[in-house]
């Protein structure tokens, strides 16, 4: 039988009333932890702020531009006197970076900082779309007429054809190409050799160390010194190329333009007269080709006395010209009539193949401009280099059948949007704006001028407040 | 505290709130032009409303303090504590994009993850132990007092331990009304030579003695006592029977005592055990909240500037 008996009266006397006056091990460990926890956190706080500066604030990692100054965050949170905050300021931006407005008649210009976000650890240039699409998705000029497209939502939506591929829009060179006849095979090639021309023989994004198959096989520089000082072309003075002065890099994303030297010469050979077996006139004006011919045949005559009586035959390379033989007096007529047939030759059939030629009233003709288009994408970049894993075809696919020069070879917006999209970013090509388009018109970048020193911008030194 | 019926509004208003949070966040950072961030409007919304919470949540330690304050019932304060703390967790993650940021800001993510992590526990807990409390601890006493009232246990069975031997031994003067009144039953029973209640025993007296030095007292005196005999309920009950069958049965119920003394401490062992595990997690929740606190309160501000 149980004696004990636990009645209220008997518990209560069992406890100290003054039990919580008293602290416990359990509270004292809480009260402790508390204070230390934070007085912990307050120190890790301190240490980060003496060892790395402000970086401890950092709301993330910064671009890989601005990376190298992670430390000096003052570089681009410029103080205001008299003021607390130390957001970013497009003057800190402009300090470095002389970035031109878009274009002279928008609305608005937004904040540097509005489109390049920092501190999320991409490229700042990768804008997202809708910094684009802000203004391009209901496009307001402050002239009221916008000249683009009025309402682009992205790449996918709304964005127009290529300019070039739009009805009416023609390839507006004038030298007269037919790439299906280029493409055939068996065509008769340099010394009469049967080649068959690829894309690369004449489209190439930079001279790579193989050089140019089809390029001239003269001496440049000997027709260099045949022409006059006053009529030495561009081309033919030392350092002309501008194009091969271009970084590597830049030299990769476009085609190299096509030219007659590099492309052309080597089976279009511009011979003149038998007497100088293969040597060629410059491709150059008809003024300079016909100082050259006019040099060439005085060279000749003055060393070749007696050939200014004997008779030319009829030259059979001009079937549809009937040629009187003529008879020269003088050396300086047999030199006149010598330039006057190796000009008809020209005129008439070597450049007329390629080149338009209109008389202009005097002794020589007029040969139209090439004009040749060197970008077709005159509002967007695009790069050769980066598609090489393709064939050309791949995207040029009307080359294969084009007969007339008129004929448009871009490919068309549906082509690119195969592959850049920005539904799926993950298992496409990049599809954003600034993948092809800049906001900034940069040939309009003014010069800045370098503020700091290496010791500044890595945060070993302090700034001094501008 | 119990999640029941009473959390209910709560509970709703919680569920309504994170969806609505949800629905704004999700259209947020599918529209918003460089994706969410804390910097923008709707991301300093958010970072607003869940330090709020975590301020108020933070608060529910000094409304404790001090309990005479008129400012809503301190069950409000916890169920507000509870809702508005899970709250606030989504919230904080809505405000930074789900990206833990800078240096302050993860580890400032980080605590808060094991700040909530600790929480949902605590709340698990406090939902589930005090059942078992109720159910098995019916001799808990309060915690503090454990100590205390272990050292009552042990006098008391010494005290009775005395009492049987004085009785075995004879020592009239000191043995109960009980024992006397039951000492006629002495003699035989069932064959077996049963102890007189008032008859002197002395070697049964020693036994006695001998487990309560061995046995009973250094289990009593020790909290926990894990390992020792008396600390196995089963292994108890057959010890104590042994007793009994040593004892004259005038003295059995001096045994029960003593059974019942064992099994109250045994409960209170118990219950330390369970109170560490339903209070332990405060070690880590409390501290962490108050450096979670303070190291918010310096984002806060260093996140204005810059």
């Amino acid at each position: 039988m149980l004696r004990r008996s636990r009645t209220t009266k008997k518990l209560a006397k069992r406890i100290d009333l003054q039990y919580f006056t008293r602290p416990h091990a359990f509270r004292r460990w809480r009260f402790w932890l508390s204070v230390a926890v934070p007085v912990i956190a307050l120190g890790w706080l301190v240490t980060q702020r003496a060892q790395g500066g402000q970086k401890v604030y950092s709301s993330g990692p910064l671009s890989a531009s601005h990376a190298v100054f992670t430390q000096q965050c003052s570089l681009c949170h410029l103080a205001r006197a008299a003021s607390f905050s130390a957001q970013v300021s497009d003057q800190a931006c402009l300090s470095c970076h002389d970035a031109p407005a878009h274009h002279a008649n928008q609305t608005f210009t937004p904040a540097c900082s509005s489109c390049h976000l920092d501190h999320k650890g991409s490229r700042l240039a990768a804008t997202s779309d809708s910094s684009c699409s802000q203004c391009h998705a209901d496009l307001q000029t402050r002239d009221g007429q916008p000249h683009y497209a009025a309402s682009i939502a992205s790449f996918a939506k709304g964005h127009p054809e290529f300019s070039a591929l739009r009805p009416g829009k023609a390839d507006p060179g004038r030298v007269k190409f037919n790439h299906y006849v280029h493409l055939q095979p068996h065509l008769m090639g340099p010394n009469n050799a049967r080649v068959e021309l690829g894309c690369d023989d004449c489209h190439r994004t930079a001279t790579g160390p193989d050089g140019w198959p089809y390029a001239a096989t003269f001496d440049a520089s000997q027709v260099s010194d045949s022409v006059p000082q006053g009529l030495k072309p561009a081309s033919l003075v030392a350092g002309g190329g501008a194009a091969e002065a271009a970084p590597f890099p830049l030299r990769q994303r476009y085609m190299a333009p096509v030219t007659f030297s590099q492309n052309c010469a080597a089976c279009h050979t511009l011979q003149f007269d038998k007497r100088f077996g293969n040597e060629q006139v410059p491709h150059e004006k008809p003024e300079v080709v016909h100082a050259f011919l006019l040099k060439r045949f005085g060279e000749y005559i003055a060393t070749h006395p007696q050939a200014v009586h004997e008779v030319n035959p009829p030259d059979r390379q001009i079937p549809e010209r009937i040629r009187v033989p003529r008879v020269a007096r003088n050396a300086t007529e047999w030199v006149q009539f010598r330039t006057d047939d190796a000009e008809w030759l020209l005129w008439s059939k070597t450049c007329k193949q390629c080149h338009s030629l209109s008389p202009d009233g005097g002794p020589l003709p007029v040969v139209a401009k090439s004009n040749l288009t060197a970008r077709w994408l005159s509002h967007a970049r695009f790069d050769h280099h980066a598609h090489r894993m393709m064939t050309c075809n791949a995207c040029h696919a009307n080359t294969l059948n084009s007969r007339e020069t008129s004929d448009v070879l871009l490919p068309g917006i549906q082509t690119c949007q195969q592959c850049h999209r920005e539904d799926k970013p993950k298992e496409a090509a990049e599809g954003r704006c600034f993948e092809c388009h800049q906001y900034h018109d940069w040939t309009k970048a003014k010069r800045t001028k370098g503020r700091f020193t290496i010791p500044e911008l890595r945060g070993v030194a302090r700034l001094d407040t501008p | 505290m119990r999640i029941d019926d009473t959390h209910r509004k709560w509970f709703a208003g919680s569920i309504i709130g994170l969806a609505v949070a949800t629905a704004v966040y999700v259209l947020y950072s599918v529209r918003s032009a460089q994706g969410p961030r804390g910097g923008s409007a709707l991301g300093l919304t958010f970072g607003i409303v869940g330090f709020s919470f975590m301020l108020f949540a933070g608060l529910l330690g000094l409304r404790k303090k001090f309990p005479i304050w008129r400012v809503g019932r301190a069950q409000s304060w916890m169920r507000g504590h509870l809702w508005l703390g899970f709250l606030s967790f989504p919230l904080i993650l809505f405000h930074g994009g789900f990206h833990f940021g800078g240096p302050l800001t993860r580890v400032m993510m980080w605590l808060f993850i094991f700040l909530f992590a600790s929480g949902i526990l605590g709340a698990a807990l406090q939902h589930f132990i005090p059942r078992i409390h109720t159910a098995q601890l019916p001799m808990e006493t309060i915690y503090e007092q454990i100590d205390r009232v272990r050292g009552q246990l042990a006098e008391e069975a010494v005290r009775l331990v005395e009492e049987a031997c004085s009785a075995l031994e004879g020592e009239v003067s000191h043995a109960s009304e009980l024992q006397r009144a039951t000492s006629a039953s002495a003699g035989k029973m069932g064959g077996l030579t049963v102890a007189s209640g008032l008859q002197a025993d002395e070697e049964v007296s020693t036994q006695l003695r001998h487990f309560l030095g061995s046995e009973m007292e250094p289990y009593l005196s020790r909290a926990g006592a894990g390992g020792m005999s008396l600390s196995d309920a089963s292994q108890a009950r057959t010890m104590f029977q042994q007793l009994r069958v040593l004892l004259p049965q005038n003295l059995h119920s001096s045994v029960d005592d003593l059974e019942n003394i064992c099994e109250e401490k045994r409960q209170l062992d118990q219950q330390s055990r369970l109170h560490k595990i339903l209070h332990g997690w405060l070690l880590v929740h409390i501290p962490l909240s108050y450096a979670l606190l303070l190291l918010g309160a310096v984002h806060a501000v260093m996140a204005l500037k810059f």
